[in-house]
């Protein structure tokens, strides 16, 4: 009772970002006319996916107390890699993915270096990568355009079903046992793969905990043993690769690549927010890249609704603003409730 | 190939049937017929090659949706309440059961998602500004099936798949070329350019047409620089070619035309043919200055372009043939027939866009009566 207790207590932000979800996708779905059906949950999570992952891309830094301001950039430079490499024939495109992958796992370990062996702030060198990053990016795709395969990009943005339906895979996707998750749309089920077979393992790890470690304070971290550069890089590859990620996936739905400068800026800026959102401490050291999931989707389940509310177009962006404000307002009361301010240190 | 073939007919067989399960209604997109086109003086076909298509007629009142992409400038803000204000005017109330507007921001992933939402809503037309030229084949895909008639305007789509609403941006640029050449009376000189937001599609074709019309004429020098389509950095960027550059014959501004004509009167630079956007700052200038040499001409992308968007989408869903590239014609005005408070407001402030109405489709919203009446618009 006691441990709940406490496991509660110390998650307290992310259930917060789960019931801020839950009560703005809730009452969207309930006045959709379509509400709760596949069609809509496919759309919401296409919409979702990138900022989702941009989101986790961006967690793993702050979590070792340092901000990746970079994640935007290394999200539309993949995009782009993915317009020229993710077509051609089955092979070729494998071979596209895992090179987009790798370019984004590249471009977040040169994130690493440059703060580990550079010595310079992560805010400062991501800014300067960044702006690398999205110079590369214009250099491969000048103008928007470019081709991603048709049935790749149709089949990764439906349901499970359709999936197997366009490759053929499981009786066209009609085998009993799939049934059951037929429905999942693609994204989430990729989201979900990530999550169980790269963000648990990480944060699991001895590497994963001294990002945690770090996070919570370096010198304590350094005193007893963790290896404080080889978690920071480790900590920029993983960003690097999520936000890599996010930049293939928005590549699939658009199937074009479009080096868009204001786009990054305003995916780096959300990828902040959703960060706080899902209760994820600026100064590192707690939260996680679920949680900053759960805060992206909150972002998004915002502005669901002004597709359903009749709010003066004009106005929504403030409405958004006090959402959000609100939103991390709440999570930042805790400070009232604390008998010795010492505590927030621990 | 034949297994893609099959690959294909597999995934769009099973979707339909998918589609049958969740939706009931079928539909398959529009039809290529043959023109002439619906109210043709309005709903003009862009070149010899355009295509007509056809929607399946629906039973109105019709639900339509504007996704708007970034929202910020007075531009932007103008096209919302021309949009607005349209959808409320007699003729076209009776037609609308529901209008809705949502601003994504520049992002894809929101403007497509959002289309999609309204696709999935039922709404029977979505007119939108893409965010960018390319990546619309899946909402594309979704409206052919469920009949939803998608109108970009303004920022158009790489496609010939869906029905667009523009000006013709070339011919912008060449007719301000033309005007400038005809004005400066001679068949050499040294012009300024003052271009709009790099990369652009619209600076690009007004830019060519501009040096087409040039080239043309004669041997002219022309010196670029970017002016972001923005007063202020207009002003600042021909502040600075005046002061390398010294004398400029004539001048084409693509936006924040009324930040290049400040900067040359504060730089004392003598009044020459201008050819530049419709902001009432801009006509304003032309109109007061142009006994001293300020023979301007001034065109417009006008913010009425939404509302025009929004009566080819409900032509299009009545069941009329239209064009699949609609080229609107041009608003455009010089200094021998500017006249206040018709085609600029002397007592209004420089920042809105004059030409706002187009008498050929029935479109009159006047910019003055709109931006008045902002307050209340945005309750």
């Amino acid at each position: 009772m006691n441990d709940l207790r406490l496991r509660l207590g110390q998650n307290l932000g992310l259930l917060l970002a789960i019931g801020l979800f839950l009560l703005f996708w809730l009452v969207y779905n309930g006045l959709h006319p379509k509400g709760f059906s596949t069609a809509v949950l496919i759309q919401n999570a296409n919409e979702s996916f990138v900022i989702g992952a941009v989101a986790m891309a961006q967690t793993v830094p702050v979590l070792a107390g340092g901000l990746d301001l970079s994640v935007g950039a290394v999200m539309t430079l993949v995009n782009c890699l993915a317009s020229v490499l993710v077509n051609g024939s089955g092979w070729q495109m494998v071979l596209g993915i895992l090179v987009c992958l790798a370019a984004g796992t590249l471009a977040g370990w040169v994130n690493g270096a440059v703060v580990v062996y550079g010595r310079i702030q992560p805010i400062i060198a991501t800014l300067a990568t960044g702006a690398v990053y999205i110079g590369i990016a214009l250099f491969i795709r000048p103008t928007p355009g470019g081709e991603v395969d048709g049935d790749l990009s149709w089949a990764l943005t439906n349901d499970v079903y359709e999936f197997c339906a366009t490759y053929g895979l499981f009786d066209d996707g009609e085998a009993a046992w799939l049934a059951p998750f037929a429905w999942i749309p693609m994204p989430m089920a990729i989201m979900l793969l990530v999550i169980f077979l790269i963000w648990i393992p990480f944060r699991n790890s001895v590497t994963g905990r001294g990002v945690y470690a770090i996070g919570s304070s370096e010198g304590a971290a350094y005193m007893s043993g963790v290896r404080i550069d080889r978690c920071k890089i480790a900590a920029f590859t993983l960003a690097g690769f999520f936000a890599g990620l996010g930049g293939l996936y928005l590549a699939l739905q658009t199937s074009s690549g479009n080096a868009d400068v204001p786009q990054a800026g305003a995916y780096t800026l959300n990828s902040i927010a959703a960060v706080v959102i899902g209760g994820t401490s600026l100064m590192g050291g707690s939260g996680g890249a679920i949680c900053s999931l759960i805060g992206a989707m909150v972002i998004r389940a915002i502005s669901f609704n002004f597709r359903i509310f009749d709010i003066a177009p004009l106005l929504q962006p403030l409405f958004e603003g006090i959402v959000l404000l609100g939103a991390v307002s709440i999570g930042a009361a805790r400070v009232f409730r604390v008998k010795n301010r010492l505590e927030l240190l621990g | 190939m034949t297994n893609m073939v099959r690959r294909t007919a597999l995934a769009a067989a099973a979707a339909m049937a998918l589609l049958v399960g969740v939706h009931g209604a079928q539909a398959a997109g529009p039809e290529i017929v043959e023109g002439p086109g619906y109210l043709p003086e309005c709903f003009a076909p862009w070149d010899a090659d355009t295509k007509f298509m056809k929607w399946e007629a629906k039973e109105g009142p019709y639900r339509i949706a504007l996704v708007n992409g970034f929202v910020g400038n007075t531009w932007r803000i103008q096209m919302i309440q021309t949009a607005k204000v349209y959808a409320e005017s007699p003729g076209i109330k009776e037609k609308i059961k529901e209008f809705k507007i949502v601003s994504t921001g520049t992002d894809a992933a929101a403007q497509l998602g959002a289309i999609e939402d309204f696709i999935n809503q039922g709404f029977d037309a979505i007119v939108t500004i893409a965010v960018s030229p390319e990546g619309f084949d899946r909402v594309i895909r979704l409206a052919d099936r469920n009949g939803v008639v998608i109108v970009p305007f303004d920022n158009t789509l790489d496609t010939d798949k869906v029905m667009q609403v523009n000006e013709d941006q070339y011919q912008m640029g060449k007719m301000s070329g033309e005007f400038l050449v005809k004005e400066m009376g001679k068949t050499s000189g040294k012009i300024l350019e003052v271009r709009g937001v790099p990369g652009n599609s619209v600076d690009r074709d007004r830019h060519q047409g501009l040096r087409d019309a040039l080239e043309a004429a004669g041997d002219f020098e022309v010196v670029e620089i970017v002016g972001n389509w923005d007063t202020g950095t207009s002003q600042k960027a021909t502040a600075d070619a005046l002061a390398v550059h010294g004398r400029f014959d004539g001048i084409f501004t693509q936006g924040g035309s009324d930040g290049t004509v400040r900067a040359l009167m504060d730089a004392g630079h003598p009044f020459v043919p201008i050819a530049g956007e419709g902001e009432n700052g801009f006509r304003k200038q032309i109109a007061q200055h142009a006994k001293d040499g300020l023979k301007g001409l001034s065109y417009g992308q006008s913010p009425g372009l939404a509302a025009i968007s929004i009566k080819a989408a409900i032509a299009a869903l009545e069941g009329n043939t239209m064009p699949q590239m609609i080229s609107v014609p041009i608003p455009v005005a010089d200094y021998t027939n500017l006249k206040d408070g018709e085609n600029y407001w002397s007592d209004l402030t420089d920042n809105f866009f004059t030409p706002n109405e187009f008498p050929p489709c029935d479109v009159n919203i006047k910019a003055v009566d709109i931006m008045a009446k902002t307050a209340e618009n945005v309750e």
